[in-house]
Formats: C-alpha cells, structure tokens, sequence
C-alpha cells in the first residue's frame, strides 16, 4: 500500500539525449511517462551553441555574411539573405533587380532541397527508410543545381552585400527547368504515399494535433503554424526582395496533425516550382551588384525578415558606424517551434516522441542563441554580468 | 483475395522496376562523379602564358578572407630575378584548409585573377601541419612554352603588374 502511494506521486523520466540514436543533433529531452504515456516533457538546448552572435561582433560587415550563412546547414542561404537585405536597408543600398531575382531563386531551391531533406528523415523515423532514400535521390538533383549555379552543394555564398555573386545563364535555365519538371513529378507520387499509404497514416494522422488557439499560443512559426490553420508566411504578409514581382500562395491547412504537416510541406514544393519557372521565364535584367558598397554602415538599427523553409528568420542589426556590426540578434524558426514539441507531447506514446519532434523540422544548430524568458509578471528576466558572476561563485560555494 | 494479390503484384512491380534501373550512386574511389564548372575546390595560383606568376603578392586576398585562412608575405621583383610582372610577387603564399570555408572571396578580390577555387576536393591530411598548403603546392605547373620562375627579363618589358583587362560584363 505504502509503495502504491509513492509510486503514484512519483514520476518516472525518461530522459534522452544529448547523445541518443534517434536524435540527429544534440538536445536532451526528459519525459515524464505513465506507462507508455507521456505526461510531461522538458527540453534544454544549447549543446552546440557556438557564440555566433557575439563572433560577429568581432568581425566587419562583409566577413559576418559569411559567418551567418553557418549558423544553419540546410537553411544557409536564407541566413546570408536576411542578413544582407537588414545591411542593405541600414546603408540604405538599393539591391537590382536582377540580383533579387537570383536571390529568391536561390532562396526557393534551397526551400525545396530543405523540404526534401525533411521530408526524407520524417519518412525515416516513421520506420518507412525506402521513402527516405527515394526522397534524397530526388533531393541531389536540387543539390546539383545549386552546385551547378553556385558552385558549392551547401553554404552556397550567393550573396554579396548590394547583390549576389553570379548569373544564371541559359544553360543553367535550361537545366534547371528540367530539373523542376522531374521534382514535381515525383512530387505528386509522394503526396500521394503520405496521404494515401495506410501504414503511414497510422504514425502521422491524429498525432500531435495542435489547433488553431494552441498555435496562436505557442507562436509556432512557418509550415507547422500553417498546418494548423495559421495563415502566417513573411513572403506573403510582408513581400520582401523579389517576391513582390513575384507574389507566392500561401498554403495552408487545418488538420493541424502531422499528417498536415507533411502535406503542407509538400504542397508548398508545388508553389516553389511554380515560383522558381516564373522567375526562370520572367528574369528582369541588370547588373548583378551595386557598384560601391559602403565599408562602415551609418549608425542605425534595423529589423530583416525573411521566410525561411522553417518559418520566419528574424534579425536584429545594430550599427554603431563602425566596420563592425554592434549587435547582432539572431531568432530562428526552430527555437519558436521547440515549445510546441513540448505541449503537443503530453498524451501521445512515447514511440510517437521523434515524428513529433521531427514534425516541426527542427534544426539544433539554429537553436542553440540565448533566450530571454518573459516570466508570468510580464517583466524579462535579464542577468546583468555581476549578477551572473555572483550566481557563479555561489553554485560552486554551495557544491563545495 | 483477388484485391489482395493485385495490390501485392502492384507493389512487387515497384520492386522490379527498381531493381533493373541502373543505380544512382558511384563506386566513389574508383568512379567519381564529375564537379560542375562553377565548382568551387582547392585553390590554385596561376601563371601566365610564358610562365610567369599571376600572383604579385599584394594580399587583398588575405585581407579579404573572411575566416583569415591565407598568409601572404611579398618580396621584390627585380628583372635578373622576375617571378611576377610589377614590383613585387609573394614569396611566401600559405592557406590552411582547415581554416578556409571555399566562399571564393579570395577569387573575388584578386586583381589578376592569379587565385582560382579549382575543381580539387580530396583534401584530407593525417595532421595539422599538413593542412597548410604552401605556396609550392598550390602553383600550377609551368605552361609548354613558358620558361620556369625565376626569370631573367628584359628591363622594361614586366613594368605593370597589374595586365589590362576587360571590365568585368
């Protein structure tokens, strides 16, 4: 009778991670379980934060483009996009058309490779590997595009400030139209494996349901926002660069589980073709660059954002006049999305844990920033640097 | 029954199907797959046609690098002991490919076009020492008819360093 009692107050966690074979990257989650239940989850990041923001600190305005097209992998050219058009608005650089054009270009294919990618190791953890490689076939003749048009598979360096860096020919039009037309092709087969493939349906339809308040509530950012109904896209509510010739269709879906997920994701490769032809066909002329791009920026602060195939890059850009940025605040997609991982796990099966987490495609490497927690009296919880000195030495004292 | 055994022959033809396509990857060290033109790998330093350096040493490159990858330390050309036209070639030229993240910034900055990212991406090494490239292995090899560095010149003939080129179009 006694041990019924603890056993009741008690909860059993299993943790996971940092290092675990079903995560990808490191992050430690702990769930409290009921059985095969889960009643609670906690995250904590930052296993591979890497002081990018403060990096760039130290580093001029041209080096920075660099430094941020690393904070993300997959998503690197959309780093490098929105930190140039925030340089670009504060030395208030009018980019060519041309240039835009070729950005969002860029911009959209990598949006599709970063789709593909997902979408094969979502495939993956649901136990369905031969989706997984079909979809990463698929995803290389993205990847030889971009080598093709780029010159490098990952971390493309398209973009100069006040331009990018290259043409695209019409050999390279020529290629990579064909190349489109084949994706979507294979598009439409997978749309209809997901919502068709009853085996699939069993790990994805109904699961991890986040309606339309919840998501409200959580402020889930990009395709998992719009799979709930959300109608949220910065391309649309705030056209920037070259999607103002080039309006795109927001997708949105209202299921809000991660079979939704998956179809928002893949209608949403649909509209990026479409886009990618438009702008093939419809490419305005020019040059490539601004002829001189100012080497100290005047004072000033802006605000860029940018779509990103997660959601919304948001950066904050401080300049003091300098070569150097003064402040540079990154917010990813990822580290808005994580929260919801957590309210959506409670009630679900342990064995449902990864298409969860991977349900709002999450990158570990964009998450890994500094936080400021707005606790329930509404004021942000800011550590001065005496106060975290002082927290320091009383952890230790208190150990010792 | 019948249902069952379609659907069943219908996911077997997917399987045969695959099964006789040729494969898409590559026997990697024995096959490799070709790079695309704009491919940016090793770097190299070039010459010109009679086989002197492109290179003048002026480290706009180094001083471009953003991740401070290159070491560029010039000295003088004189015409008994030419290795580039102009004043100056670099005597020391080191990149560390460990530090070098292949944006081609060098390649944008370079006045004479002497550094061009190349199609090279088998860099491996078995320390760190070894991933210093120096100068000697990054220069490409003498052209047919070009004669080796250094050169004795006529006076008067390598004054520019800098050769006349077409604006960029």
């Amino acid at each position: 009778m006694m041990l019924e009692m603890t056993q009741k107050e008690e909860k059993f966690i299993i943790p996971i991670g940092p290092q675990h074979p079903a995560l990808k990257e490191p992050g430690h989650f702990e769930f409290a379980v009921d059985g095969e239940l889960v009643t609670d989850a906690t995250v904590r990041l930052g296993y591979v934060h890497r002081g990018i923001e403060k990096g760039a600190e130290a580093r001029n305005w041209n080096q920075n483009l660099y430094l941020v097209e690393r904070i993300c992998g997959i998503c690197s050219h959309i780093h490098a996009f929105t930190y140039a058009r925030g340089v670009e608005r504060l030395a208030e650089v009018e980019v060519p058309p041309r240039a835009q054009a070729i950005r969002v270009l860029v911009a959209e294919l990598e949006r599709i490779h970063s789709h593909m990618l997902w979408f094969g190791v979502a495939a993956h953890e649901a136990g369905f590997d031969t989706l997984f490689m079909f979809s990463w076939r698929d995803r290389e003749t993205i990847m030889d595009i971009l080598e093709g048009l780029t010159g490098n598979r990952v971390n493309y360096s398209a973009n100069v400030l006040g331009g990018v860096k290259f043409d695209v020919t019409d050999e390279h039009r020529k290629t990579i139209l064909e190349a489109v037309d084949f994706m979507e092709k294979r598009t439409k087969h997978y749309l209809n494996v997901v919502t068709t493939d009853a085996m699939f349906l069993q790990r994805t339809r109904g699961i991890g349901v986040a309606n339309l308040q919840q998501a409200h509530r959580l402020g889930i950012l990009g395709p998992t926002a719009r799979a709930s109904g959300v109608k949220r896209d910065v391309r649309v509510d705030a056209p920037y660069s070259a999607y103002k010739q080039f309006p795109i269709k927001m997708v949105v879906e209202t299921a809000g589980d991660l079979e939704a997920r998956f179809v928002v994701r893949l209608k949403e490769l649909f509209e990026s073709y479409r886009l990618i032809r438009e702008i093939l066909n419809n490419m305005p002329e020019g040059d490539l660059q601004v002829k001189r791009f100012p080497r100290r920026i005047k004072p000033g602060e802006v605000i860029s954002r940018v779509e990103a195939p997660r959601g919304e890059v948001f950066y904050y850009i401080r300049s003091n006049g300098g070569e150097m940025p003064e402040r540079l605040k990154v917010r990813t997609p990822t580290m808005m999305n994580m929260a919801s991982v957590l309210a959506m796990a409670v009630g679900h099966q342990l064995a449902d844990m990864p298409m969860l987490l991977v349900g709002i495609d999450p990158c570990f490497s964009c998450n890994d920033r500094g936080v400021a927690i707005c606790n329930s009296k509404g004021d942000h919880d800011q550590w001065t640097w005496e106060r975290l000195r002082q927290h320091g030495i009383d952890f230790y004292a208190e150990k010792v | 029954m019948i249902k069952e055994i379609g659907e069943l022959l219908k996911g077997m033809s997917i399987t045969m199907r695959h099964f006789v396509t040729p494969p898409v990857t590559v026997q990697y060290p024995e096959v490799k797959r070709p790079v695309r033109n704009r491919f940016k790998g090793r770097h190299e330093l070039k010459r010109y046609d009679n086989g002197l350096e492109k290179c003048i040493g002026c480290a706009l490159c180094a001083a471009a690098c953003p991740a401070d990858a290159i070491f560029v330390e010039a000295s003088e050309n004189t015409d008994e002991n030419r290795f580039s036209p102009g004043e100056r070639y670099s005597s020391t030229y080191e990149i560390n490919m460990l530090r070098c993240i292949y944006c081609g910034f060098c390649e944008d900055a370079c006045p004479t076009e002497a550094i061009v990212l190349e199609h090279n991406y088998e860099l491996s090494f078995y320390d760190r020492q070894s991933a210093i490239y120096t100068k000697d292995m990054l220069i490409v090899d003498v052209p047919v008819n070009g004669l080796p560095t250094p050169q004795t010149v006529e006076p008067g003939i390598f004054n520019k360093a800098i050769p006349e080129m077409e604006d960029p179009k």
